[in-house]
């Protein structure tokens, strides 16, 4: 029987384009200090730190050396994962594997990027097996777009659903200290007048590169309730890749499937009894690269029918007063630091279980929520986190 | 222009810039699959695959391993056509480097996803620039560089022109 | 540990200077149907998959999408630890012990000669002091050397003394990239690298993949009638700038055993391991992990490995296998040492064999100087 984990601390940086003021491990320290002082732990306490990043953003072969004081791993055990979008997810997963087994009472897991260091879409780009399809390839950007045509020509989604969505993103930034990028946006007017980055994604419908970092504690069972009165329970993970060459790209080619998503939502509804996704989840902080693919989300999840993910913006379900908010936080359209964004995500979700979201927490009482990540040829990783166990 | 006096002169920190520049050669190999389909192309001007003897599905890239079945796939292999339909495509508005090859890519090439006729999907470039004329289901056909230029796999294929009726 | 992990299959594909006939994938895949083939599983049964990459060596980013319809991870659940190989074994260690995880796969890969090293490991210095010194791992392992044979007196002599101890070793192992007849004045005439490292002194550029099965007891009993549990495992990270330690020294060596022998119940290691597999990079290493893992005390390396009780047949022998020394990839290392180990434990390797072996110890590291350390304790009782 495994144990249960909990996050008993929560810390990250306030996301931002570019932080001059601070090297990679200077800017990480200050999401771990954080993740210390919300479970009022000191460094000690903490007996392996995980870490997650993409070397190839920064141009530094092993980050987690470079910055081993800083992010807490200083004599003590750990290792870093990277498995592209996804690792500050895998590396959640892999931190939950290890407290679970009982190797460690107190982990902390660690996310973080500083993406003002290097060229993050050719690093991005890079991805792409430089054997196989010499050029063509547009980087992530180039993907989400098909998606976002495909999108729009198969489920009747508007561009001004996508704007909709863009609006719910930035006012959900707007109350969030820790998001990157707050505009203001006022209208669905100003997102349509953006630019297009790669056609039909507009500069305003894809994600921004951020520097920033992510901290998270697990505690076992009986460590939790030491730490703080109210843990947050991880339930359950799923991890669901892909195999990255199916029709020669990376996922199915139009992008509208994105099929590791549905199976990963049905086996992890099915192993914790979840049949009404849209009743028994309170709020999900998704992993979405762009609004179009949001709508997508809504539907692989299962939260409505397929090809009705633009009505539950209409219909302002996802809506941080609606009955199943979506990316209160802003999302990773407001904020993504590549190797924290899956991190971000779990924080998030614990945030508002916990009430402390502050100013973008939702209303209505959080129990259990869904954190996802996205990455690499549409792999999927989800965590389940719940109020009580 | 004027410029406006501030009220209050915060000071601007000073950047000391160091430039370091070192290119990282890498010598990748192809493997026996995918350098078979190299093989073909510089050669004959033809793109060919293995078929999966178990799911019978042609596997593009070549590869020993079909990822689906979780079975080695064998070397069953099949001449893919020259020509396809366009299925879906983009085109980049904002120069890009490819990070491998340190060339940058050609702008405003479309890049497509086309459905070669045997039910192979291939991603490449299209040759016509004109956003207008794009069109999905348009049919195409694969122009192939010269001799000479030829040997880095399905980049031995220049774009895909499309067939005018 | 409540119940109990093992391997039931280890696989490694013969070491070599260049295996450009294979993509990554297919060398993965080497090693990968070996272990399949002999726990008579296939792809469909593994329920998750770790492997050890890394995307500077791969020259790609997210290196494991090059090995993922290998690991028959379509669908399934992956990871990838960026780090010495041992570490991936660590993690799935973790997934299986926590029942989240059954049949693992674990496998490491990597084709130094398709990089350019040097370049990659200067990248892992800190790009704002210490990178434009243009150290690289060996000239950093050099100081070290130094700074290691200044404070303990240790000699040439006696690092190249592990280099003929374990080129010699490598002769009996059929995967060894680079057995080798020497003698200590072959090491010590051949080519100077980096004072006082030389060509002899260090391990050669190497291509290579390792796999293994790991799954909990029950399991692992149907699988195999060998199977090797894993006693003890821990892990350590050094401070990074090399000022803040005294090369000498390896404390985050000394604290990573230290957890893994509390885990595995040992008190004294050179009574208590039968056999050790060993990172050593370059020839001085083996000498200063032996001092690191308890084998003798600060500064005696130099003096056990005279003494012969680490050669095969002494009482405590290190690296049979031929060790790093003779030709293993950065991050296939450490858990090729895992796979040597586990061969041991069998009773599977062959001429290199220690009689009756029973407790065997794995270690890998991976950064400047061993800046990380892992440590591994095996048992087949």
């Amino acid at each position: 029987m495994p144990n249960r984990v909990a996050i008993v601390g929560i810390g990250q940086t306030r996301h931002r384009s570019t932080r001059r003021d601070v090297t990679l491990q200077e800017m990480i320290n200050e999401a771990v200090r954080a993740a210390l002082a919300d479970a009022d732990l000191r460094m000690k306490d903490i007996e392996a730190v995980f870490s997650s990043s993409m070397e190839t953003f920064e141009g530094i072969y092993l980050p987690d050396h470079v910055g081993a004081v800083e992010i807490g791993t200083y004599m003590k055990p750990g290792f870093k994962v990277g498995t592209g979008g996804t690792s500050g997810a895998s590396v959640v997963v892999e931190g939950f594997h290890m407290v679970s087994a009982g190797l460690y009472d107190l982990a902390m897991v660690v996310g973080f990027e500083k993406q003002d260091c290097g060229e993050t879409t050719a690093a991005i780009t890079a991805a792409t097996t430089p054997i196989w399809g010499k050029g063509a390839v547009t980087g992530a950007i180039g993907e989400f777009a098909k998606q976002a045509l495909s999108y729009m020509e198969t489920s009747g989604a508007r561009e001004e659903h996508a704007a909709q969505v863009r609006l719910k993103a930035d006012r959900g930034a707007c109350l969030n200290e820790y998001a990157h990028l707050k505009l203001g946006l006022k209208s669905a007017e100003e997102v349509l007048k953006s630019d297009y980055l790669v056609w039909p994604l507009r500069f305003l419908d894809f994600c921004p590169q951020s520097s920033g970092a992510c901290a998270l504690i697990f505690a076992s069972q009986q460590r939790a309730r030491k730490v703080r009165s109210k843990p947050v329970w991880i339930a359950d993970v799923e991890v669901v890749h892909q195999e990255p060459f199916w029709a020669g790209t990376f996922g199915d080619p139009t992008g509208r499937e994105t099929y590791s998503q549905h199976v990963a939502c049905e086996r992890l509804y099915k192993r914790n009894g979840i049949t009404h996704p849209r009743r028994e989840i309170d709020l999900a902080e998704l992993y979405e690269p762009s609004n179009w693919e949001e709508m997508n989300l809504y539907e692989h999840f299962h939260f409505c029918e397929k090809n009705e993910g633009w009505k539950m913006v209409e219909e302002g379900v996802t809506e941080i007063e609606g009955d199943l908010p979506v990316n209160p936080s802003g999302g990773v359209i407001a904020t993504n630091p590549i190797g924290a964004t899956p991190t971000i995500r779990v924080a998030e979700a614990a945030l508002q279980i916990r009430g402390d979201a502050g100013g973008h927490q939702v209303p209505k009482e959080v129990n259990t929520a869904l954190a996802s990540a996205l990455g690499g040829p549409n792999w999927t990783v989800l965590t389940l986190l719940k109020r009580s166990v | 222009m004027t410029q406006k006096p501030s009220a209050k002169k915060s000071k601007e920190p000073e950047y000391i810039t160091v430039n370091f520049n070192l290119p990282r050669r890498y010598r990748w190999s192809t493997g026996k699959y995918i350098g078979r389909t190299y093989q073909e192309a510089k050669e004959h001007k033809k793109l060919v695959a293995n078929r999966c003897r178990h799911c019978r599905e042609v596997l593009w890239p070549p590869m020993e391993v079909c990822g689906r079945c979780k079975l080695e796939a064998g070397e069953d292999w099949v001449e893919l056509s020259q020509r396809g339909t366009v299925k879906q495509y983009t085109y980049l508005v904002y120069p890009l480097w490819d990070p491998h090859y340190g060339e940058k890519f050609a702008n405003p090439h479309p890049n497509a996803m086309i459905l070669l006729d045997d039910g192979v999907y291939i991603r490449h470039f299209l040759e016509e620039t004109d956003p207008k004329k794009l069109q999905v289901g348009m049919r195409v056909e694969a122009v192939w560089k010269e001799d000479a230029e030829r040997g880095e796999g399905t980049a031995d294929i220049k774009y895909y022109r499309t067939i005018r009726a | 540990m409540a119940d109990r992990v093992g391997i039931c299959a280890v696989a490694q594909t013969r070491y070599a200077p260049d295996r450009s006939d294979v993509s990554e994938g297919e060398l993965a895949y080497e090693a990968i149907k070996e272990v399949l083939e002999e726990t008579g599983l296939t792809l469909s049964d593994i329920d998750s998959a770790v492997s050890c990459s890394e995307d500077f060596w791969d020259g790609r980013t997210i290196s494991n999408m090059n090995i993922q319809p290998f690991v028959g991870a379509h669908l399934g659940h992956e990871d990838k630890v960026a780090g010495d190989g041992l570490n991936a074994v660590y993690c799935g260690l973790a997934q299986v012990l926590s029942g989240h995880q059954e049949v693992v796969l674990v496998v490491a890969h990597m084709k130094e000669s398709q990089a350019e090293h040097a370049l990659i490991e200067n990248a892992a210095f800190d790009p704002v002091f210490m990178r434009q010194l243009g150290l690289d791992f060996l000239s950093a392992a050099a100081l070290q050397a130094r700074r290691y044979m200044y404070k303990y007196g240790i000699t040439a002599e006696q690092c190249a003394g592990v280099a003929v101890k374990n080129r010699g070793n490598a002769k009996k192992n059929p995967f060894a990239q680079e057995p080798l007849d020497l003698t200590v004045e072959d090491v010590l005439a051949s080519r100077m690298l980096a004072d006082p490292i030389r060509r002899l002194d260090s391990k050669p550029v190497s291509d290579g993949a390792c796999a293994m099965i790991l799954t909990r007891e029950a399991r692992a009993r149907k699988l195999t009638s060998k199977p090797v549990w894993i006693l003890g495992v821990s892990n350590c990270y050094e401070a990074h700038y090399l000022g803040d330690r005294d090369l000498a020294d390896c404390r985050a060596l000394t604290e990573a055993a230290g957890k893994a022998y509390r885990m595995a119940g040992i008190r004294n290691p050179l009574r208590e391991i039968d056999v050790a597999e060993i990172s050593e990079e370059y020839s001085y290493q083996e000498l200063l992990w032996m001092e690191g893992l308890g084998f003798c005390d600060r500064g005696e390396g130099g003096r056990l490995l005279d003494s012969g009780k680490t050669r095969l047949g002494g009482k405590l022998p290190v690296n049979p296998s031929g060790g790093v020394l003779s030709g293993n990839p950065n991050h296939v290392a450490g858990m090729a040492r895992v796979a040597e180990a586990v061969l041991q434990l069998r009773g599977e390797a062959g001429d290199r064999q220690v009689e009756d072996a029973k407790r065997a110890l794995a270690h890998g590291v991976t950064g400047i100087c061993g800046q990380h350390q892992a440590v591994m304790i095996l048992g087949n009782v």
